[in-house]
Parts: structure tokens; sequence; C-alpha cells
């Protein structure tokens, strides 16, 4: 994949490079700043770009604000943005486009190279990747009908709403497949969400409800 | 005409009821020349606080009185007297209340009483007037109405009344003005000087001052606890596995293996303990958002509906540290509702001041929150308190709470 990547740390821009040059990736563009990351990301048309949220020279969220603003020039455009602390709010305007291809994790994520190259795979292909403390954050200000659902039920549902498939979440909660799909079955039941197929529109509704 | 006459008798009733205060004043005006005199031969000077106490007692009835008179509380103006006997004397000698009690003694012992007897002399007096024509035939050689000597029919037919006309116009026009005169009298001599508030001032602001310093060491003293015992202690441990797991690194790779996982799992656990203390400092989002913009964030992550009221000029950035402690106390003020109040819709309102920000945070759930019972308040007090600021809660028990915080910031 060819990625253009937005930090200002170099130690951090480094590793960055390293990790994923490593997995066979190419780097296309390296912005240091914010005003660099538009023109980066309009000249190479990467497959994805991994952006820091607070970037020189205001240190704001000029990340989020360039990928934002990316995505209008470039729909669909794969963008995951990784952050020191996550906000629900910069979730939802992450995703307020309604179109996939969006991903939102801490920056302590990378410690787990495959966990994130994983979801920096899942992004490029369209998908969705949250942070597991966005997906918190949504939880517990949305606690009504969550608290009807079982633990495992509300396992499921935040693995579902970080955007991972069913073979993952099996995987994740050591239980099979087909028990997954039962639990998000009841899941939907009882949220009273429409049954919908797996992958980004999944997420989508998931995420939509938990927003409304 | 009816409303006029209530102000007459209300003015009345607040003159006589002023002899009560005006008798022992006269009183204390006879004594207060031997008072004088034994004082300057110094027999006196020992006693001069048990002298003094009655002064002021009597002092306290009249501050009560003229207060509620007033409408507003005159406060005590005694500064607080401690220490060996001859020190109180000396200090109360040189107490500007003390001299300004024994002014207000005189004057109030000279008028009051004369203002106290018309009070209760021109009720009748009127009725006493309008009889007149009845019984002037009857009455002593000279008697007079009007300043007339009343001495033929027509003079007694006309006369009484100019002297009921002049009664009535006295009661109806000075007494009220007369009450008023005694209620300001007590106001101005009772109360504190201006130099004597301005002095109790500077002492409240130096109280608040010491606190606010303490409160601040003491949040200094927590952040300083949450690095040092959490997240400075999980990477020592980390340190400690990646040194061990360097040493097993050729005998034992598994066992190396182990260890550097377990390094990572702390370098995580680190990253989310020093998350929450950063938090605590200075919520990153405030720099991202400024702080309505960072409310705006707060209040869509509720459950319920949280109308906002952020005008413009809460935009202007204020100091960080008022900025943080404002975003904290909505923080957990919102948190308080969700948890405890079982409230369907919240308010928050922020409003910049020439040299305050004030917070308010309203809810329409159960109320009866205290600072009592380890709920966040206690939290949003010790915070405010910080900065010097003021912290109040207003949650009757079925209606709700408000919560209103004043953070001063300089300029």
């Amino acid at each position: 994949m060819r990625i253009v990547i937005a930090e200002d740390n170099a130690l951090l821009r480094e590793g960055l490079v390293l990790l994923l040059t490593t997995d066979g990736h190419e780097v296309a563009a390296v912005a240091e700043d914010g005003p660099g990351v538009l023109p980066a990301l309009l000249e190479h048309r990467p497959d994805v770009a991994v952006l820091d949220v607070r970037l020189p020279p205001g240190f704001r969220d000029e990340g989020l604000r360039a990928a934002i603003a990316a995505r209008k020039e470039i729909p669909g455009l794969p963008v995951l943005v990784l952050s020191q602390y996550v906000e629900e709010t910069y979730a939802a305007e992450l995703l307020a486009g309604g179109a996939g291809g969006i991903g939102y994790l801490l920056k302590d994520r990378v410690g787990r190279v495959e966990e994130f190259l994983d979801a920096l795979r899942r992004v490029a292909a369209g998908g969705t990747a949250l942070d597991p403390e966005v997906v918190a954050q949504l939880m517990t200000s949305r606690h009504d009908p969550i608290s009807s659902l079982t633990p495992r039920e509300r396992e499921v549902l935040g693995l579902m709403a970080q955007g991972l498939d069913n073979s993952t979440i099996a995987t994740t909660l050591v239980i099979t497949e087909r028990s997954v799909s039962k639990h998000i079955g009841a899941v939907f039941a009882k949220l009273g969400l429409p049954p919908s197929d797996s992958g980004h529109r999944r997420v989508l509704a998931v995420l939509a409800y938990l927003y409304s | 005409m009816y409303r006029a006459l209530r102000r007459s008798a209300a003015a009345s009733v607040y003159l006589v009821v002023g002899l009560r205060t005006a008798l022992p004043s006269m009183l204390g005006l006879y004594l207060l020349p031997f008072a004088g005199l034994l004082a300057m031969l110094f027999v006196l000077v020992p006693w001069l606080p048990d002298v003094l106490r009655p002064v002021r007692a009597l002092a306290g009835i009249e501050r009560r009185r003229a207060g509620r008179a007033l409408g507003r509380e005159i406060p005590e103006p005694y500064p607080a007297v401690e220490g060996p006997s001859l020190e109180r004397v000396v200090r109360l000698l040189r107490d500007p209340s003390t001299w300004r009690d024994l002014a207000w003694m005189v004057l109030h012992g000279l008028s009051g009483f004369l203002m106290g007897v018309l009070a209760i002399g021109l009720w009748p007096s009127i009725l006493f007037a309008l009889s007149m024509p009845l019984w002037w035939w009857a009455a002593p050689e000279g008697s007079m109405s009007a300043f007339i000597v009343l001495d033929s029919w027509p003079k007694a037919l006309t006369m009484p009344f100019l002297q009921a006309a002049i009664n009535a116009a006295c009661l109806i026009w000075l007494l009220p003005h007369l009450a008023r005169f005694q209620a300001r009298l007590a106001g101005w001599l009772l109360g504190p000087s201006r130099r004597s508030s301005l002095t109790e001032r500077v002492e409240r602001l130096t109280e608040t001052r010491a606190e606010a310093l303490e409160a601040h060491g003491a949040e200094l003293r927590r952040i300083e606890r949450d690095l040092h015992d959490g997240t400075q202690a999980q990477l020592v441990a980390v340190a400690l596995r990646l040194g061990l797991a360097d040493r097993r690194f050729e005998a034992d790779p598994d066992a190396a293996r182990e260890l550097f996982l377990q390094a990572r799992d702390g370098v995580e656990e680190a990253l989310t303990q020093l998350r929450a203390v950063i938090r605590g400092i200075y919520p990153p989002i405030l720099s991202d958002r400024g702080l309505p913009g960072a409310i705006r964030t707060l209040a869509a992550g509720q459950h319920i509906p949280v109308r906002l009221e952020l005008p413009g000029e809460a935009e202007a950035r204020v100091p960080a540290a008022v900025e943080a402690a404002a975003y904290f106390v909505v923080a957990e003020a919102l948190t308080n509702i969700a948890r405890h109040s079982g409230a369907t819709k919240a308010e928050v309102v922020l409003h910049r001041a020439d040299s305050s920000l004030r917070v308010l945070v309203r809810d329409d759930g159960k109320g009866g929150a205290g600072t009592a019972g380890g709920s966040g308040l206690a939290g949003i007090r010790r915070r405010v308190a910080a900065l010097d600021g003021t912290t109040r809660i207003d949650s009757p028990a079925g209606q709700g709470t408000t919560l209103e915080v004043e953070l001063p910031c300089g300029s």
C-alpha cells in the first residue's frame, strides 16, 4: 500500500515509517505540520493516510481537520487518525460523512503491531477501526437500552462498533462464529436495529444508534 | 390616603418601639459623664469591657431593628478582641466602633425619647382637637388651639380644626421622616465605617488567599502522588521486566518473550494513567477546541438533552487554570446529574463578567445534593477554592439542583 504519514514527533515518525516499510508498504510522503498535510494527500493520492491529530503550528486538531478536508476533496479517501487521547466527538466528526475508510485510534495501539496493521488494512479496504476507548465512551453515555444486554452481548457490540468482522470477534472472544452471529442477532433485536450484513454498513448502523 | 396612614402607623410603631432602646440610652447618657470622670481617674479602666457590654447589647438590639426597617442587615463592626485585660482595654479604646456606639447612644438618647413620645401623642391629639368645639367652654381659661386663645364660638369652631389639620400633617409627613432618620442614624453609626469595612475585606481576602494557596498546594501534591505512585512506579516495573528479559534472552527466549509482552502491557497501563493525570491537569480538548467547544463535547456525550448557553464573550480565552477548573466543574456536575439526579434535562450557562467567569449547571432532577457523601461536589469545591473562587449549591429536595461557580480571572 502507498501511505502518507503526518506526524510531528520525529521519534514516532521514524518508528511509524520503519513499522510500515517492514510490513512491505511504501511511505509516499511524510508531513510534519498541519498545512503540509492536505497538499501531500492531494499530490500522492495514497491508499491510506495515517494522521496525527495534534500538529504544529497550532498544536490543536489540525490533523483531524486535514482529514475531514481531504475527504471532501477525495471522497472515500481512507484515513487513520492517531491521537494521544480520544474524544467521541472527534469520532462523530470523522464519521459524519457516512462513507467508510475511517480509523480513529489511540497512539498506544501502535505498540500492538499486528492489531495496528490489521486496523490499517481494514481502513484501507473501506472498513472502520474505532478505538475501544471511543466505543466505551459511547456505550457509557447510552446506558439505558444497552443495560438490557448481557455482558457477552455488550462485548460483541463493543467489538462490532470498533469495526471488527465476525471471525475476528470470534477469535478475540474465543467462541465460534456461529455464536457470534447469534449474539449479534440478539443485540440487533434488543436495540431495535434492522438486521444488516456485516462490514462497514453494520458498523455505521451500530454507531448511528450509539450517537442518536 | 390609606397608604399614607398605614405608613404613618408603621412609622409610629417603629418610633414607639424605639423607646425600648431610647430610654436605656437616656440613662446611659446621664451616666456617661460619671463614667468618663471615673475612667480619667483610672478607677473604671479595668472594667471597661464590662461597662461597654450593656452599650453593645443595646446597640445590637437597635442594629437588628434598624436593619429590618432598612431592609439590609447592619453588620457588627466589632473586631475580635483577645489577649490580657489591659490590652483588651487599649484595643477597645482605640477601636472606632466603641466611640461610634457611644455617639449613637448620646444622639438616640436625646432624640429617640422625644420622637417616641411624639409618635404616641400625635394620634390622640387629633381626636382631642376635633372634639374641642364640644367642650371648649368647660376647658380652663386660656386654652389654646393653633396658638390662638379660645374665647369665642367663631374661634372655637375654626381653630381646633386647623389644629387637627396641622397635627394630621405632622402625622403623615413628619413621622415617616423621623422613623427613617432614626433607622439611618443606627445604620450610619452602628454599622462598620468605610475604613473598617475595607479592613475587614482585606482580612477576608488574606484569609481566602491563604486557603486558595493551601488548596492549590493540595492539588499539586495530588498530581505528584498520582505520577509518583502510578506512572513512575509502573515505568520502573517495565524497566525491570525489560532488564530481566535481556538477561534471559539467550537462555530462555520464551520466558524473555513473555517478559517483553508484560513490559508492553505495563507501558500501555502507564499511558492510560498518564492520560488520566493530564486530563486532571488540563484536558487536551481545551487546547483543541477552547472552553465552549470542550463543553459542547461534554454535552454531546450525555444521554439527556443539555441546553447550552455559551455566549460569544466566553470565547475570549480566560487563564488556562480557570478554563481547566470550569471544564472540570461542568464535567463533574454532568457526571453527578447522570449518576444521581434522575433528571430529564440539564442546562449549562457560561457567563464572562469583567473580572470573573461564572459557570452555572442546572438540572430538573430530584435535588437533595450535598458536598457530603463523597459526591463529586466536594471535588468541585476543592478545585474552585484553589483558584479563590466560590461555589454555591442550591438543591432543595424534589426541585432539581443548581450549581453556581464563580472563578476570578484576574483582568
